[in-house]
């Protein structure tokens, strides 16, 4: 009886030491609830930064990406790091000059200073206009020429609005490959 | 004298040790920096305004100081809240590295009346586009050099000067006048303010705004 008496009292007696003040236990919440919030925003910043993996929707790429149920690999650092990279026949993903809660996936036709002709198809301008894309600016296609919203409507795109390059297909498996620049240049 | 396995562990432990935020005084700091990172590009931000091109608002005088301003990136990134008057800065269409700091004239769908390097005398701008220009218009380039911008390029807008301290808090809406001139004190407050409002006027006769859709 007196053991179980004197069990009773250690456990309690330890059970109080163990408690700490509220104002401990709240730092220790907070600073622990900061470490998290922290760790996303770095979470964020690497995703928005270096790179991501993103699903994308639309027919205007067709036939280089389906029109839904894709994933691809998108590189945001080397455009970042090596602007010059950036070569005509990349896939580029860019903010869309006529809206801005809008994200779109374009080919690069050209580059500032290069000459294009607005519409090969004659589907929105006549076949013979050409115009020079200007300083700090790209030229943008779908690869859908009849299904595609790009610089044929809207005009060159300044450059600030890129936000990637296309590196990969990684989903669906079975259609996953590494996006090439298929542009070749003719004698 | 440690054994030498002894001293490898503790070595070890060093490399370690320096890896933690706790020990090495630098790191406290670096180890906040997503946040810090975070809350400037989506929140609030400080940007020194150089050049001339929003003269007498923003760098009105010949001072070496240049203008701190506070800069509103939620407004701009998450709400999409565009309004004519506003400061805003932006990405030249440009040079992608550049960023402007100019004034919202108009939005898609207003008639502006150009200014001279623009070939047309009269714009309406497209949807999804604004026309911005700098309060000086002489030392300015601006849409009247490279036509209307995308609102994507906008990024934050002007919240108030933080730097010089005489100005600070300086407010962009010239909205109230004080007509007190009996008191001499307030009449170079006074001109100002009257100025600011005279180019105000001279912007908004200029534009002929369309009721406002979205964007």
């Amino acid at each position: 009886m007196r053991r179980t008496l004197e069990w009773v009292g250690n456990t309690v007696k330890h059970a109080i030491t163990r408690i700490k003040s509220p104002y401990v236990v709240t730092k220790r919440i907070g600073i622990a609830g900061l470490k998290l919030v922290n760790l996303a925003c770095a979470t964020h910043l690497f995703l928005e930064y270096v790179g991501t993996v993103s699903l994308m929707s639309g027919p205007s790429m067709l036939p280089t990406l389906a029109s839904s149920g894709e994933v691809v690999v998108e590189d945001k650092l080397s455009l970042r790091l090596n602007p010059a990279s950036l070569a005509r026949g990349d896939l580029v993903v860019v903010r869309s000059p006529i809206n801005p809660t809008l994200i779109v996936c374009k080919r690069v036709i050209g580059l500032p200073g290069d000459v294009v002709c607005v519409d090969p198809t004659g589907l929105k301008a006549p076949s013979t206009e050409h115009v020079i894309v200007p300083k700090g600016h790209i030229w943008l296609c779908g690869d859908n020429m009849l299904y595609s919203r790009d610089s044929r409507d809207y005009g060159p795109v300044p450059m600030a609005l890129i936000r990637s390059k296309l590196v990969a297909r990684i989903w669906p498996l079975k259609d996953s490959t590494i996006f090439r620049n298929p542009m070749r240049v003719l004698d | 004298m440690m054994p030498p396995q002894h001293r490898q562990a503790s070595a070890w432990l060093k490399a370690v040790n320096l890896l933690k935020p706790s020990t090495t005084p630098g790191w406290r700091y670096v180890y906040w920096f997503p946040t810090v990172f975070v809350v400037s590009n989506y929140f609030y931000n400080l940007k020194i305004v150089s050049g001339r091109s929003m003269q007498p608002t923003l760098n009105p005088d010949a001072s070496l100081w240049r203008d701190v301003g506070l800069f509103n990136r939620y407004a701009i990134h998450t709400k999409l809240d565009f309004n004519r008057d506003d400061i805003v800065a932006l990405r030249s269409p440009e040079d992608p590295n550049r960023i402007l700091v100019k004034r919202i004239v108009a939005l898609a769908g207003d008639r502006v009346k150009t200014l001279p390097p623009y070939p047309n005398p009269e714009v309406v701008v497209p949807q999804g586009q604004a026309w911005i220009e700098g309060d000086e218009p002489f030392h300015s380039d601006d849409s009247n050099r490279f036509g209307p911008v995308p609102l994507s390029l906008i990024e934050s807008r002007l919240v108030a000067v933080v730097w010089p301290p005489s100005r600070f808090g300086h407010q962009f809406q010239p909205t109230i006048v004080d007509k007190d001139i009996s008191n001499p004190n307030k009449h170079s407050a006074y001109r100002l303010a009257m100025a600011e409002l005279e180019r105000q006027r001279w912007r908004t006769t200029r534009v002929a705004a369309a009721p406002r859709s979205s964007l």
